[in-house]
């Protein structure tokens, strides 16, 4: 197939990449490798929650921090991104996410502190509505609710883990527990079973009576598991605040992650709907260069090879899980070029021996240009239009400094951009 | 250290003191109880933490041993037949093949057949096109096959629990994480341990009249403690988990045993194993990229297919091989074992070491040390491990019959089961699993649990399951927020420290996804980070009062029933 600009991926970035091409009146068309494990982990935009690996002090101000990283590292992804394409690119998905339908919130000015499922306060900067009453910037008290039988979200550690680190003054915090209406705790279910229940009217109504009656104190906020509706959560968010008598915040789980569910079923359907064409669950695996610039790359689709031919190519692939790059036992390569990323002796040397800290295989990928076209061994392109967002960005290490999704959308949009120009 | 009995009265007592949690120390213990001694066993860390449940799980039908070792051999023989019998639901009848791939292995294959012969194990040679029907991943380069039916598969976890609570049951007591500092004498006589609580650091005596050193790999760092020498090689094997089994039968080299040769089928996963390697010390077992790699390579001599599955983990463990002053090293040494009467050897009545074997021979090595110390201790009730069977209440042991209805899968009669929630989706794991082991002492951590339930052996390495068990150590077992966080990141550590020598491909891309989970979602390092403590063992706090599953509390009569 032809088209004018093809963006491969299936997060964030190539989420970005793509509607940033279509709001500026080009025809791209979506690649989706298939569903990346990132679909089910997502939750919030991180733009930046820490300055290193090793502070526990959040930032406050993440475009500030930002601003700072790219002066003190001026070959971090965000540097060669820009600071600008963090910023209209936060505006652009923003605006997108109202016109398809979702409630978030939150500036590039202002780091929120969020309690996660340990109950450990973590730095998200764009949010669902729904989680910004969770904010412990604020001080009134916490209550978290779980329910029986449901083992994705244990209120009362949750409870014992924020309440060491955050307690004191008019703070406090407690947990609830509460049985669910109609679910047999010995059959199993899931986060979607739950969120799917929400939905139903009469399931919300009882829970919230269950949960006002076990709540014992006036003022708290509820913390819960975010099951609150697949399709109509903000309805869901908003009627249940009302009839629990509480202001109510999600936490996200372990996946199935609702949030992420939410987020990237929506986006991907309003680009179907508003006219992109998506190729689905089609990796790409070749491309083909000739005069210096990419003629096609191919995808393996059901049962045979499928090129497509674009003027210019954005590879917006998350990480590795999303096929960023390909690791054998010594060679990383990428799936394009089949260029060698890296080389390693052992495959240990890849990691630290702790998983707690940064890893060197979050560092693999392309070096890339001042326009992010990924570079041979020479530091020559390529090829010319091509372009790379996320992962496959040599340094793309978002998650020692909490930074995944503003870093998708950065280099997402720059990408995009520098496509167009190309 | 040595303590005179004079200085203090033992906080306990009991009849025989066993040294030692792995397979050795548990059937010890269940021969003890079988025979109506009152018995307490200590192990430093948790059941089948050292060499038995590092094995690769093989139940020998001492085919691998038939030409080289022939009384290793013929115990083989003998023992699986017996484990068969009382140990049902802990070995799974794979039987085995043992194949030769090329040229130099043909001068093999007389011996071997002589050999098995020789030792009394059924052996059958068929063709090779018959053997890739019933093992469709038999390499191309595989040229003779013989079948030996008695190979099979036996669970290094199970079969340790399945021991210790058949004696719990009869009145034996189970203390982990306790380790033995020191002994008591009276004169030339033992006369009890000192022990103390990894945990808390409490030193406890125990009064005895016996005490048994079964604690293979490490019995000469217990007998040093009473200044006398048992000298036991250790030798280190790697061994390789991929996240199916490939085959249905173990897969043997037919060869004079060697690095790599052979492939294990167990439950979900197959173990390639594994390489012979002497070190210092048998808690020194650093894994090489070469071993692993070794492996593999070995591995696709026999099996199409191990270079491109999934490789889950490596992981090391220490065999315990006895020097018999031989000038044998490594596995050219018997994996016989001997019983080191240390009252006829070194004057210390009292005292009895258990050394070499392997798991396969675990039962015949306990009867045998236990014969000795029953006749010195004037009982004459014979051992009867062979015939009373393990589970002998198997609703306790056997943890494997609910997969089918988990699955789906009809039961006989039409009825079909709600699937039930779970723990850990990789290996079944559901709540009540889980739910009997919070309630028992002897698990203080979230390894503890995965050892007796196989929570987070799969292909996820407890991403998942290890949030739902920090959970249920604070609703089930009253831990606060932070011992539980630190369970949490102590188990996933563990888990990584073998993920990573196989970190490409698909468990790569796993263990990105664990990260952006655990260090996203959670912001589990930060949270480490504001505890400020540093990485290693946290201790589960013990269960809550009259909770115990049974061999916790101290009983205060004690010695030899009569």
């Amino acid at each position: 197939m032809k088209a004018d600009i093809a963006v491969v991926g299936s997060g964030l970035t190539a989420l970005v990449a793509t509607r940033t091409l279509q709001k500026a009146g080009r025809n791209p068309v979506l690649i989706w490798p298939g569903l990346s494990s990132l679909y089910f982990l997502y939750a919030t935009v991180d733009v930046l929650g820490y300055t290193n690996a090793t502070t526990t002090q959040p930032v406050d101000e993440p475009v500030r921090g930002v601003r700072q990283l790219i002066a003190d590292n001026p070959d971090h992804p965000y540097a060669r991104a820009g600071l600008a394409a963090l910023q209209d690119g936060s505006s652009l998905l923003l605006e997108w996410l109202r016109e398809a339908g979702f409630s978030w919130q939150g500036t590039l000015a202002r780091n929120l502190l969020l309690p996660t499922a340990t109950g450990t306060p973590k730095p998200s900067c764009l949010v669902p509505t729904s989680m910004i009453a969770g904010d412990l910037q604020r001080d009134e008290p916490i209550a978290f609710c779980g329910f029986d039988g449901y083992q994705d979200f244990i209120p009362e550690l949750a409870a014992s883990n924020l309440a060491r680190t955050w307690n004191g003054g008019p703070r406090s915090v407690t947990s609830v527990r509460v049985s669910l209406p109609g679910i047999n705790s010995e059959n199993l279910f899931t986060s979607i079973d739950l969120a799917r229940r929400f939905e139903d009217p009469t399931f919300r109504r009882d829970v919230a009576t269950r949960l006002r009656d076990a709540v014992k104190f006036d003022g708290a906020r509820l913390g819960m598991p975010a099951v609150l509706g697949l399709t109509h959560d903000t309805d869901v968010h908003t009627e249940f605040e009302k009839e629990t008598g509480h202001p109510v915040f999600e936490i996200p789980t372990v996946p199935p992650s609702v949030l992420g569910l939410r987020l990237f079923d929506r986006l991907r359907r309003h680009l179907q709907e508003t006219g992109v064409e998506m190729i689905w669950a089609a990796p790409a695996h070749n491309a083909e260069v000739a005069n210096g610039r990419c003629q096609r790359i191919h995808l393996k689709s059901a049962g045979r090879d499928q090129p497509v031919e674009a003027r210019a190519y954005v590879l917006a692939l998350e990480d590795a899980v999303d096929g960023a790059w390909r690791a054998g036992a010594h060679a990383v390569r990428d799936p394009f070029f089949h260029q060698l990323l890296a080389q390693h002796a052992t495959p240990a040397e890849r990691t630290d021996e702790s998983l707690f800290q940064p890893q060197p295989f979050a560092a693999i990928g392309y070096p890339v240009s001042e326009r992010l076209q990924p570079l041979d061994t020479d530091g020559r392109p390529l090829a010319a239009n091509v372009f790379v967002a996320g992962g496959g960005i040599a340094g793309y290490d978002p998650t020692s400094i909490k930074a995944r999704g503003g870093m998708a959308i950065a280099t997402g949009y720059r990408a995009a951009q520098e496509a167009m120009a190309a | 250290m040595v303590l005179s009995p004079f200085l203090l009265m033992p906080d306990t007592s009991t009849g025989v003191v066993v040294i030692g949690g792995g397979s050795t120390g548990a059937g010890v213990l269940r021969d003890l109880a079988l025979r109506g001694i009152d018995a307490i066993l200590v192990e430093k860390g948790d059941l089948a933490s050292g060499t038995t449940g590092r094995s690769h799980g093989l139940l020998h039908s001492g085919g691998r041993y038939c030409v080289n070792d022939l009384a290793a051999a013929i115990e083989c023989v003998e023992e699986g037949r017996i484990l068969r019998r009382i140990a049902r639901t802990t070995v799974e009848d794979t039987g085995g093949y043992f194949v030769s791939v090329s040229e130099e292995d043909e001068a093999w294959e007389p011996r071997f057949v002589e050999g098995c012969k020789k030792a009394g194990i059924t052996c059958e040679r068929i063709p090779v096109d018959e053997a890739r029907r019933r093992e469709p991943a038999l390499s191309t380069q595989v040229r003779t096959v013989f079948w030996v039916p008695e190979d099979g598969h036996l669970d290094p976890f199970y079969l340790v629990v399945g021991n210790v609570e058949s004696a719990r049951r009869r009145g034996a007591q189970v203390r982990t994480y306790t380790e033995v500092i020191g002994f008591t004498r009276n004169g030339s006589r033992i006369s009890g341990v000192l022990t103390r609580d990894a945990m808390t650091g409490d030193e406890t005596s125990i009064g005895c009249q016996a005490v048994i050193n079964a604690t293979g790999a490490w019995s000469g760092f217990v007998a040093k403690l009473l200044d006398v020498e048992v000298k036991v090689v250790p030798v280190k094997g790697v061994m390789v988990v991929l996240s199916h089994r490939l085959a249905h039968a173990a897969i043997n080299r037919c060869h004079k045993p060697g690095d790599g040769d052979i492939v294990v089928p167990g439950l979900s996963v197959a173990i390639l194993g594994t390489t012979a390697v002497k070190v210092p010390h048998p808690e020194v077992l650093p894994i090489e990229w070469n071993e692993v790699q070794l492996l593999i390579d070995e591995g696709a001599k026999m099996l199409d297919g191990v270079t491109t599955a999934r490789a889950m983990r490596a992981y090391a463990g220490v065999r315990p091989l006895y020097d018999l002053g031989a000038e044998a090293e490594g596995r050219e040494m018997s994996r016989n074992f001997a019983v080191i009467d240390h009252e006829e050897r070194d004057g210390i009545a009292g005292f009895t070491s258990i050394v070499g074997g392997k798991v396969t021979t675990f039962r015949l090595m306990a009867e045998r040390v236990t014969d000795l110390v029953a006749r010195r201790l004037g009982v004459s009730t014979p051992c009867t491990t062979a015939e009373v069977p393990l589970n002998d209440r198997e609703d306790e042991m056997d943890q494997l019959r609910h997969r089918p209805a988990q699955l789906g899968v009809p039961k006989p009669h039409g009825a079909e089961l709600a699937l039930q929630p779970l723990i850990c989706e990789c290996e079944l794991v559901r709540p009540q699993d889980v739910a009997a082991w919070m309630k028992d002492p002897a698990v203080r951590t979230l390894e503890d649990l995965r050892r007796r339930t196989r929570s987070g052996m799969g292909p996820c390495q407890a991403a998942i399951c290890s949030y739902r068990l920090a959970g249920r150590l604070v609703t089930d077992r009253a831990a606060d927020g932070q011992t539980a966080t630190r369970a949490m990141a102590d188990f996933l550590e563990t888990r990584w420290r073998g993920v990573r020598h196989v970190f490409w491909g698909s468990q790569l891309r796993q263990a990105q996804v664990t990260a952006a989970l655990h260090l996203e979602l959670f912001n589990a390092d930060r949270q480490l980070l504001m505890e400020k403590s540093a990485a290693g063992t946290a201790f589960l706090p013990p269960p809550r009062a009259g909770e115990g599953r049974g061999g916790g509390a101290v009983t205060e009569a004690a010695g030899v029933r009569p």
